[in-house]
């Protein structure tokens, strides 16, 4: 059932990227591997160039994708055609807007602007949660969700589409800390405080996995059509295992505290950057339906990413911690 | 080798139904026959008439090599081997065996912060189940050609390991479902019969040779989850989980619980893309098959036994 069919053209590509968060790191990776792959890429951020925002990753790094040949501009989705200059893409992927209001205007101009394929970066956090696991494509999903909106309408208007559901990644130029947390934890020899018994799963992928099957959808258009991907590593993790893991990848030990976020008076949302419960999906479609293969390996990919945090110096640097 | 107890019986009639010769290698402590509940008449007595048995106990490594090789067989389904020692008889016996098809465990794979355990993940020497680890490993090193399936939790009727049967029981009576510490551990149940059909599957499939293949359910269940879904199954109320700490209770020899107190599950990816099997069951109607056509008729196989439960609602009550 793999698609084998390669579409071998080189395509013009346009990203549309949130200017902050969790994925902002997501257009980032898909805007290199395209270019090394030989493809056009435009990269439209939403807002401004000299907004504040912009000194962060992976936005201070964007010289990157323009001397790799792409193209970086900056505006308002809502008015994509003037921003890119009237220009026309074969392929445009929505990595920005969590729900119609956001996405509608790019939906419809790339439509009539004659795109051929649109990608859209939804979440896996619109499954329902269930006492079954893992979420897979298919399951039902909250229907009051903003993204669940925007899926529709894509599978209304577009013939050649697909969506991607993704829950959390690392990598250099992530504009959210996601590991950096524990580390900064486990190297001040502070405890780590999870709440609950941290036995809940999550995901957490290397975001080059979700750069890589968003590349294998540009590439195979008819296998990847109209099929939702959860965007995900191929293993669960437990919040325990997580803190484990990234005090073996710091060589420290570290000191896990369990704690009832209600006993303690603490929103454990904004206390702890993952969530309170077992929130899992497994990228079965994409192996099946794109062949596609999970590289992340997340004790290596810990390693790589504490010795960045030490090289840039945020080890030392001052914490306000809990 | 086995065949009467509870995989078997399904195997069996399967490779049967394909018109293969198939013997059972058993002490003949079971019937060799059991009419299965919902079986009709006509299938059970066409079934009595083809399945062969050979008598022995698979310890006495000398009959069992006297005995095999007498008859000669092609291939050997080995569902109830729990040594290596065990095995060897079996291919001396037979120089022109075509395949070793092996029941083996996801026991054997080592603890991980890591889920869902893959075929390629490191396994443990040390487990409970290092038997059938070692048994894996003699296979590779006798260039026979081998297959081993590892399933996770199996469940169904005649389910001699009491999986659902526990928490039948406690449902029937109405009692609290006591689970260790928060329920959200979380396991994986394989029905028997989608096991069957991975066995058949890997018969004679090159593409099962010298393979490991993980067979269990598609998805995955929290502790309290299958509580729920056992009930769900049997029809019964959503039932009262009561979670408390194991550690505060010397339960002596019992066990106050069916499952492996961690997260355990398999990932059967591999079994679907290569040999395009897929489970049929869900876990609720599995369940239901299960309730339908055993616990749900009246028989089970070990009595209701409350006494851990008692100690530890004992407990609470007080607590409360």
């Amino acid at each position: 059932m793999t698609g084998t069919i390669v579409d071998k053209e080189k395509k013009k590509v346009l990203i549309v990227n949130t200017n902050s968060g969790g994925h902002a790191v997501i257009g980032f990776y898909f805007a290199k591997e395209l270019l090394g792959a030989g493809h056009e890429v435009t990269i439209l951020t939403v807002g401004e160039e000299s907004s504040d925002k912009m000194k962060k990753p992976p936005f201070n790094r964007f010289s990157e994708i323009v001397s790799a040949g792409g193209r970086t501009v900056w505006g308002d989705p809502a008015e994509v055609g003037k921003v890119v200059g009237g220009v026309a893409f074969d392929v445009v992927l929505d990595n920005n807007g969590k729900d119609l209001d956001a996405v509608r205007p790019v939906i419809d101009w790339a439509k009539s602007s004659g795109a051929k394929q649109f990608l859209f970066i939804s979440s896996a956090g619109i499954y329902k949660p269930t006492d079954e696991l893992p979420h897979v494509e298919g399951d039902v999903v909250k229907a009051d969700a903003g993204h669940v909106g925007v899926e529709k309408y894509i599978a209304e208007v577009f013939g050649v589409w697909a969506v991607f559901r993704p829950q959390y990644m690392i990598g250099s130029g992530n504009n959210k800390d996601c590991e950096e947390w524990f580390f900064d934890r486990i190297v001040r020899d502070r405890p780590v405080p999870i709440p609950g018994s941290g036995m809940q799963l999550t995901n957490i992928s290397h975001v080059r996995d979700l750069s890589s099957m968003l590349t294998l959808a540009v590439e195979k258009p008819d296998a990847a059509c109209c099929n939702i991907f959860n965007c995900v590593s191929d293993r669960a993790v437990t919040l325990d295992g997580m803190a484990k893991l990234c005090a073996q990848a710091a060589g420290r030990p570290v000191n896990i505290v369990h704690y009832d976020p209600k006993a303690v008076g603490i929103d454990a949302k904004k206390a702890f950057p993952f969530r309170n419960m077992h929130f899992y999906a497994e990228p079965r479609a994409a192996k099946d339906i794109l062949g596609w293969r999970c590289a992340t390996n997340l004790p290596e990919d810990l390693k790589e990413r504490f010795d960045e945090y030490v090289k840039i110096g945020r080890d030392k640097k001052q914490c306000s911690l809990r | 080798m086995g065949g009467t107890r509870f995989i078997g019986i399904f195997l069996s009639r399967l490779l049967v139904k394909e018109g293969h010769q198939v013997t059972l290698f058993t002490r003949g402590k079971a019937p060799i026959t059991q009419q299965l509940p919902g079986e009709s008449d006509k299938d059970f007595a066409d079934f009595s008439s083809k399945i062969l048995h050979l008598k022995g106990d698979r310890k006495d490594f000398e009959f069992v090599k006297s005995s095999l090789s007498a008859e000669g067989f092609e291939v050997v389904y080995d569902i109830n081997g729990r040594e290596a020692d065990e095995v060897e008889p079996i291919l001396d016996a037979l120089p022109k065996l075509e395949q070793y098809i092996y029941c083996s465990s996801a026991g054997v794979y080592l603890k991980s912060d890591l889920l869902p355990h893959f075929e390629i993940d490191a396994v443990d020497p040390k487990s409970r189940h290092k038997g059938k680890l070692e048994t894996e490993s003699l296979l590779v090193s006798k260039g026979v050609n081998w297959t081993s399936l590892r399933p996770v939790y199996i469940y169904g009727p005649l389910n001699y390991n009491p999986v659902e049967e526990w928490f039948f029981h406690r449902l029937k009576a109405g009692r609290p479902i006591p689970i260790p510490n928060s329920g959200l551990q979380i396991t994986q149940l394989g029905h028997v019969k989608d096991l069957a059909r991975a066995f058949v599957l890997v018969l004679g499939n090159e593409k099962a040779s010298k393979q490991v293949f993980n067979i269990s359910g598609d998805k995955y269940i929290t502790f309290d989850g299958l509580a729920k879904a056992c009930a769900k199954a049997g029809g019964f109320p959503e039932p009262e989980i009561i979670h408390y700490n194991p550690k505060e209770f010397d339960f002596g020899k019992k066990k106050a619980f069916p499952f492996r107190d961690q997260h355990f599950f398999a990932s059967i990816d591999k079994a679907k893309s290569v040999l395009g099997w897929k489970p049929e069951f869900d876990l609720v109607e599995g369940l239901a098959d299960s309730y339908n056509l055993d616990f749900g008729r009246g028989t089970f196989r070990k009595e209701a036994d409350f006494s851990t439960d008692d100690m530890i609602l004992g407990k609470s009550l007080v607590l409360a």
